[in-house]
């Protein structure tokens, strides 16, 4: 057992870094309040992952058959470390290489691949997750939104919210009902934005702005091979997609950073002295540590090719407690990063307060640590 | 970065796991509630287990994984400080090891007992004696906690002076007491959790109400990083990375007790059940070295000046 870094993934990182370093414009930070789905950012990544592609950054962790460069599980760690730190200057195109493009190369057909795989791979497409409706949230499986076979077509009906990235993005990648059977009818297909029938509604909210909207189907007509795998397989799919983006992003990377920024603040201003906030701001950062030993503890059972299972919602909750005591802390301290004086630590607080609702609530880790790692006997349905 | 146990560790545990078998379920006590056996320290000291440190290929981490496990047991074994800083001090320095901060020498000492070795850790230095009978006063007969426990009348006039790093001996006391810890918050959990799953109200085990699983799905979470953080700091000897691993250890033995006890009702108030003898070694180690505060306040040094 050993915490450190070798030599090559530090040399991985500091290459990252000097990228970021060369590639960020200045004012950068500024800029970076606008949230990952934003209309400015979402342009500014297109320009930026093309390079990232350019000099082997933007999927060196997928396989060589892929074109990557086959670095392993580490190695898209630090990659996604840096990229959350800096404020995600891929925006929603971290997505496509953590886990669309090694889905759409497992489950994809020919066509498929050839048709979605190189846009990704040369940094240009931008991709939205359309699983929730508003009644289907954490009970996803009840969700209603239609696809009917027709003539060789699915004809789609139905609405999705919370989708992000959805106002830009050029394909979704949408969970549908084809049959009444809970899990085993739901199908996926992949359906770009520009087909008739959808409407794209902004929800205006306080994490960003462009970051959440409702997606409307009407009569949404797509060909039958805009399937992507068997019907009734998508709870499949899904569940190989979480796998490779179980952790999900690596938050705790973010919050730790952003609790060094606000302790840099209150020491200029000469307020890092009363015990009571030095010893709140040590529990943080506890609290952002422990959260990543817990993340990594997972990330070493990809390495060694084990099954990862419930251990991934104990690390997204310790992340979740981290998130929260990192936002409590500025706000309860240095309430003016909130009011315009530091647009990093109000960047980390816009997407800081999701870590418990976004990508699966706490709760239902909560739930799944209950039955899976405790093995508690299961609630009576 | 490498989380798994290498082979070494394994083997080590694997050992350790055997040789505390016999020791692995409590016996019916009622009399005072802290329990040892002088025949598994005995073991312990035989085969070497709270010498690993110094082994080249095993070092702390592998010290700090053998006193989470034995922290497992139902019996109390001063394993912690003699495997994690008497190395530091003079490996040959006799057991019992009892740490005390200079300055706060009045609180119970946990092992203390004629014979052990009092290690006094000052701004000054780092000094030593061996107890003697007159120089401890026994605790209560009733005292509370699960540890054997004794007071210092004082301090004597002449100690062994050590060659050694203050702060560095702070920081690898933390780690120890992170290690024991996360050893006791994980057995605890373990015992807490069977039994809500056994016990039946309502037609159903507790352990399918929510209000209960989130709480233990919570504390499984603070256990599981106890764990990590407190190996993290034993490999990397870093200061910040021991007061954080302390800090977040006792917020969680202070988080959990009290919830533990709770969850076996009537039973939880017993000495039936062993649950007391992990929590009211946790309840003891909250106040360690200055408790959450100090270890906060370390934390906040070390990591930002
Ligand atoms: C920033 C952001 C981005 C998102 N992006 C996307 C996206 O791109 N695509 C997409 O499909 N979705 C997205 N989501 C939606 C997200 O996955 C859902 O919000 C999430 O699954 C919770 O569903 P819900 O909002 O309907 O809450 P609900 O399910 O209504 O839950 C409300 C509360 O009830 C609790 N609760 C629910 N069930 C239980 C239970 N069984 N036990 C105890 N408590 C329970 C929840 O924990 C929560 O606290 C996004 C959400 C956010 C906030």
């Amino acid at each position: 057992m050993q915490f450190e870094w070798t030599e090559e993934q530090d040399a991985f990182r500091h290459k990252i870094r000097d990228f970021l370093h060369a590639q960020l414009p200045e004012g950068w930070e500024k800029f970076s309040e606008h949230g990952p789905a934003s209309p400015a950012l979402t342009a500014f990544a297109r320009g930026f992952c093309e390079k990232l592609a350019e000099v082997g950054l933007l999927f060196p962790h997928w396989p060589k058959e892929m074109g990557g460069e086959g670095l392993g599980p580490w190695e898209q760690q630090i990659l996604s470390e840096e990229m959350w730190i800096a404020g995600e200057p891929r925006g929603g195109q971290y997505m496509n290489v953590n886990w669309i493009g090694p889905t759409l190369e497992k489950y994809g057909t020919a066509e498929q691949k050839a048709r979605y795989l190189e846009p990704i791979t040369r940094g240009e497409s931008l991709w939205c997750q359309g699983f929730s409706e508003p009644d289907a949230g954490s009970d996803l499986a009840s969700l209603r939104t239609r696809a009917v076979l027709k003539d060789g077509h699915y004809v789609i009906n139905g609405q999705k919210i919370w989708t992000s990235y959805a106002g830009l993005a050029d394909t979704c990648f949408l969970l549908t009902r084809t049959s009444d059977d809970r899990k085993k009818g739901i199908t996926i297909v992949l359906v770009p934005m520009d087909t008739p029938g959808i409407t794209v509604r902004q929800i205006p909210s306080l994490i960003g702005e462009g970051d959440i909207h409702e997606v409307f189907f009407d009569d949404v007509t797509v060909p039958e091979t805009a399937r992507f795998g068997e019907e009734g397989q998508a709870w499949e799919i899904v569940a190989y997609s979480l796998r490779n983006e179980r952790l999900g992003i690596p938050r705790f990377t973010l919050a730790r950073a952003a609790l060094d920024r606000a302790v840099m603040m209150l020491k200029d201003r000469g307020d890092f002295t009363r015990e009571y906030v030095r010893i709140e701001a040590a529990r943080c950062a506890a609290l952002c540590e422990a959260a990543g030993t817990a993340n990594y503890a997972v990330v070493q059972k990809r390495v060694d090719g084990l099954a990862i299972g419930a251990e991934s919602s104990s690390a997204r909750y310790a992340t979740v407690m981290a998130e929260r005591a990192v936002c409590e802390f500025v706000v309860e301290f240095l309430p003016e990063a909130l009011a315009g004086a530091s647009p990093y630590l109000k960047m980390h607080h816009q997407r800081g307060i999701v870590a418990g609702v976004a990508a699966g609530s706490a709760e239902i880790q909560l739930n799944i640590i209950a039955s899976d790692v405790l093995e508690l006997p299961r609630e009576p349905r | 970065m490498q989380l798994a146990l290498n082979e070494d560790q394994t083997q080590v545990l694997d050992f350790v796991e055997a040789l505390a078998r016999p020791f692995a379920s409590a016996p019916l006590h009622d009399a005072g509630l802290a329990l040892e056996s002088a025949e598994l320290d005995a073991a312990l000291v035989e085969n070497g287990f709270l010498d690993v440190m110094a082994v080249e290929e095993l070092g702390p981490v592998t010290a700090a994984l053998v006193v989470e496990k034995l922290a497992r047991l139902p019996f109390a074994v001063e394993a912690a400080a003699s495997a994690l800083v008497r190395p530091l001090i003079d490996p040959e320095l006799p057991r019992p090891l009892c740490l005390v901060e200079e300055g706060r020498t009045s609180g119970p000492v946990r092992f203390l007992r004629p014979g052990a070795t009092v290690v006094v850790v000052g701004q000054s230095g780092v000094r030593s004696f061996t107890a003697s009978a007159d120089q401890i006063a026994a605790a209560q007969e009733d005292t509370l906690y699960a540890y054997p426990v004794a007071f210092l009348t004082g301090l004597p006039e002449a100690m062994t002076s050590h060659d050694v790093d203050p702060a560095e001996v702070t920081r690898a006391w933390r780690v120890a007491m992170a290690a024991e810890a996360a050893g006791l918050l994980g057995a605890a959990l373990a015992s807490v959790v069977t039994y809500v799953s056994e016990r039946k109200q309502f037609g159903r085990p507790l352990a399918t109400f929510q209000a209960m699983r989130h709480r233990l799905a919570e504390a499984q979470v603070v256990t599981n990083t106890a764990h990590w953080l407190a190996m993290r700091a034993a490999a990397t000897g870093d200061s910040a990375d021991a007061a954080m691993a302390l800090l977040h250890a006792q917020e969680a033995a202070k988080r959990v007790c009290y919830d533990y006890h709770q969850f076996l009702g009537g039973m939880g108030m017993t000495l039936e059940h062993p649950l007391h003898l992990w929590t009211y070694r946790l309840k003891l180690l909250t106040s360690e070295l200055g408790g959450r505060g100090a270890q906060g306040l370390a934390a906040a040094e070390a990591l930002w000046g």
